[in-house]
C-alpha cells in the first residue's frame, strides 16, 4: 500500500490519527489512513500515507491543528523506511 | 486450445483476462511474465479447481490451464483451502461507527500482507459501500483482485443504496451465487 517515495506519518494515538485524517481530508488533502507497516508499528498501529508533493501542506495543517505525528518516514528501496522527521526534532 | 499472451500487462489485468477466457473456452494456454503475474494467475486458477501445467520459456512462463480431471465434489469440503469472506457491513464489530469503519478498512489493508488469501470476497448490505466510489479501500481491493481474489458485490444492495453505477472494485453478484457460495465453499467467514 506504500509506494517508494511516499511518506507515512505515524501516530501514537488512534484518536489523534483519526482526527488528523478528518482535518486533512476536510482540506481536500489526499491522505489515506492505513495500518502502519510492521517495521514502524506503534501502539495503535496506524499511519497516514501521502505523496511527497503534498508534504508541505500536510505539515502546515498538522502544525496548525497541533496534531503532529510521532514520526514521519519515507519508503525507500528494498521495502525499507527512513525516518525524515520526528517530534523532538532530532533525525536519527 | 485458446492461446493468450498476457506478458507486459500490469496487475490485475492478467488475472481478469484469464478469468474471462476460462469462462468462454474452459481451457487455455497463457504466456505470463515471471513474478507477481505468474503467482497471481496460478493461485487464481488453482483456487477454482483447474489443473495447471507450468513451462518456463526464455523470459516468461507458459501455463496450460485445463479443468480438473476429477470434478470437485459439491457440498461442504469442496476444497479445504478455499475460504470466502462475506462482508455484510462497512463496519467491523459492534461499537462506535467511527471505530467500526476504521477496523474494516484496516482488515482489508492488512489482508494484502497475509500469506493466505481468500478465494472470494463477497460484499453485501452496507458492505457494498466499500467497493464503490469514495471508498478508501478501492486500491487495496484492486490489488487483491490482482492477487487472484474474486471481489463480488450484491447487485440488490448496490441498487438499494443507489450506487449501482458507482461500482469500482470487482463485479456484481446475486443471491443465487451467494447461496451457492454458502453451501459449497469449505469456509465462509462472515464479517
Amino acid at each position: 500500500m506504500v509506494q517508494e517515495g511516499q511518506l507515512l506519518a505515524v501516530f501514537n494515538s488512534a484518536h489523534r490519527v483519526m482526527k488528523a485524517e478528518s482535518v486533512l481530508k476536510a482540506k481536500s488533502l489526499p491522505v489515506l489512513l492505513i495500518p502502519a507497516p510492521r517495521a514502524l508499528s506503534t501502539d495503535c498501529g496506524l499511519a497516514l500515507r501521502y505523496d511527497d508533493d503534498t508534504s508541505e501542506s500536510v505539515m502546515q495543517v498538522l502544525t496548525e491543528e497541533k496534531l503532529l505525528p510521532a514520526i514521519i518516514c519515507r519508503r525507500i528501496t528494498g521495502g525499507k523506511y527512513e525516518i525524515v522527521w520526528n517530534e523532538d526534532g532530532s533525525i536519527p | 486450445m485458446n492461446k493468450l499472451d498476457c506478458r507486459n500487462m500490469a496487475c490485475p489485468t492478467p488475472v481478469i483476462t484469464v478469468k474471462k477466457a476460462l469462462e468462454q473456452h474452459g481451457e487455455i494456454q497463457v504466456r505470463l511474465d515471471d513474478g507477481a503475474p505468474l503467482e497471481n494467475v496460478t493461485r487464481f486458477v488453482k483456487n477454482r479447481g483447474f489443473n495447471v501445467r507450468e513451462e518456463q520459456l526464455d523470459n516468461s512462463w507458459l501455463l496450460t490451464i485445463t479443468p480438473a480431471d476429477t470434478p470437485l465434489p459439491t457440498g461442504t469440503g469442496q476444497n479445504p483451502d478455499d475460504t470466502v469472506l462475506m462482508i455484510t457491513s462497512d463496519c467491523l464489530g459492534n461499537g462506535p461507527e467511527e471505530l467500526g469503519l476504521l477496523l474494516m478498512k484496516n482488515l482489508i489493508f492488512t489482508l494484502l500482507e497475509s500469506r493466505e488469501l481468500p478465494s472470494r470476497m463477497m460484499f453485501l448490505n452496507s458492505g457494498v459501500k466499500l467497493t464503490t466510489e469514495g471508498s478508501d479501500v478501492l486500491e487495496a481491493l484492486n490489488k487483491l483482485t490482482g492477487m487472484g481474489v474474486e471481489v463480488l458485490s450484491c447487485g440488490l444492495c448496490l441498487d438499494y443504496f443507489g450506487i449501482k453505477d458507482k461500482l469500482v472494485a470487482g463485479g456484481t453478484t446475486n443471491m443465487l451465487t451467494t447461496v451457492e457460495t454458502i453451501i459449497s465453499k469449505a469456509r465462509v467467514i462472515r464479517l
